[in-house]
């Protein structure tokens, strides 16, 4: 009788390790790729940032249009790796009259990026975030974080890391059409 | 009942009561201190400790000098002043990045078997001692038998010859 109850109990401890273990298995999942904000469908926030150039950027300024939101500064290296790739996305869409972009200064200061932003040719419009709260109305997690903003305000498309210029084209091209986002 | 019985009953139950009024005065204490501050400053910086750095491996935004950190360190007095209760300032940063977010895990959900595993490990263990303390309590007396006798007499024996 003493050794049928062991067993039991050996049994019900096992059943309780093994579901323990299936529980942290199925909350263990690989770090997203696609912002939460993005995930979620969520509206963007609105921002207004003073713009390294002296001008106001805000996020009320570019309602109706396509816009392009990227976080990023000057020592984050995958941020200079993406750098090409937006430069070649800018110059292929600036003069569209439904499209804009605005890059956001997270994690550094302003005088730094003047001078980084002049160097590399940056013409986008880019804005300081001293207290990082347009960083946080975002729930960024790091940088670069790129976030493609519809017409109606909903934040369609997105990434956590480098994004290529076939990636940001799809996106653009998503969010203007009303289309799902899908990586290239 | 005699005046005798009375003063011997109440002599019987007067350290009970003392017992009683003591614990009674220690809960009432620990009720009282253990209310938070209700202090703006007091509010921030227990959220502060509640809310993990979200870009962070196990750091709260108190102790985090990340650019997130510091952007929550900063929105959590302006949503204090915003009227947000504590349970608000949490669900909005849930919201904006994940349960993931809270130093403590909530009560719902697969969470629910951080707060069990415990509660269950408890009573587990309660059960156990109870079986234990039962067995024990109906294991039979043992009783010395002629040899045992006369061996602890052999040994007072030589203790006292030494």
């Amino acid at each position: 009788v003493t050794k049928l109850r062991t067993r039991w109990i050996a049994l019900a401890v096992g059943v309780v390790l093994v579901a323990f273990g299936v529980v942290l298995a199925v909350q263990h999942r690989s770090e997203p790729s696609v912002p939460r904000l993005v995930q979620e469908h969520g509206t963007a926030p609105a921002f207004t940032l003073d713009g390294l150039d002296g001008k106001a950027i805000s996020s009320a300024a570019m309602k109706d249009k396509t816009y392009v939101v990227n976080f990023f500064n000057s020592w984050c290296i995958p941020c200079r790796q993406e750098e090409p790739a937006l430069k070649a996305f800018y110059a292929e869409h600036k003069g569209e009259s439904d499209f804009a972009m605005v890059g956001i200064i997270i994690d550094d200061d302003a005088a730094t990026m003047r001078t980084y932003t002049e160097a590399q040719g940056i013409t986008w419009p880019v804005g300081v975030d001293p207290h990082g709260a347009a960083s946080l109305s975002f729930g960024t997690t790091g940088q670069p974080e790129t976030y493609v903003i519809a017409p109606d305000g909903v934040a369609v498309c997105g990434n956590l890391g480098t994004s290529s210029q076939a990636e940001l084209d799809l996106w653009l091209n998503a969010a203007r059409n009303g289309q799902e986002c899908t990586s290239s | 009942m005699t005046a005798a019985d009375t003063r011997s009953r109440t002599r019987t139950l007067l350290p009970w009561l003392a017992l009683g009024l003591v614990v009674i005065v220690a809960v009432v204490v620990l009720v009282v201190r253990s209310r938070p501050d209700p202090s703006p400053a007091a509010r921030a910086y227990r959220l502060e400790h509640q809310l993990a750095c979200p870009v962070c491996e196990g750091q709260a935004v108190f102790d985090s000098n990340s650019p997130q950190a510091a952007a929550i360190r900063d929105d959590i007095p302006k949503r204090i002043a915003a009227g947000q209760s504590d349970g608000e300032i949490r669900s909005a940063y849930v919201a904006l990045y994940n349960e993931k977010i809270l130093e403590t895990p909530s009560n719902s959900g697969l969470n629910i078997v951080v707060w069990a595993l415990p509660v269950l490990a408890l009573i587990l263990g309660v059960v156990g001692i109870g079986l234990a303390v039962r067995r024990w309590s109906r294991a039979p007396r043992l009783t010395a038998t002629a040899d045992d006798e006369h061996i602890v007499r052999k040994a007072r024996h030589l203790e006292d010859e030494a």
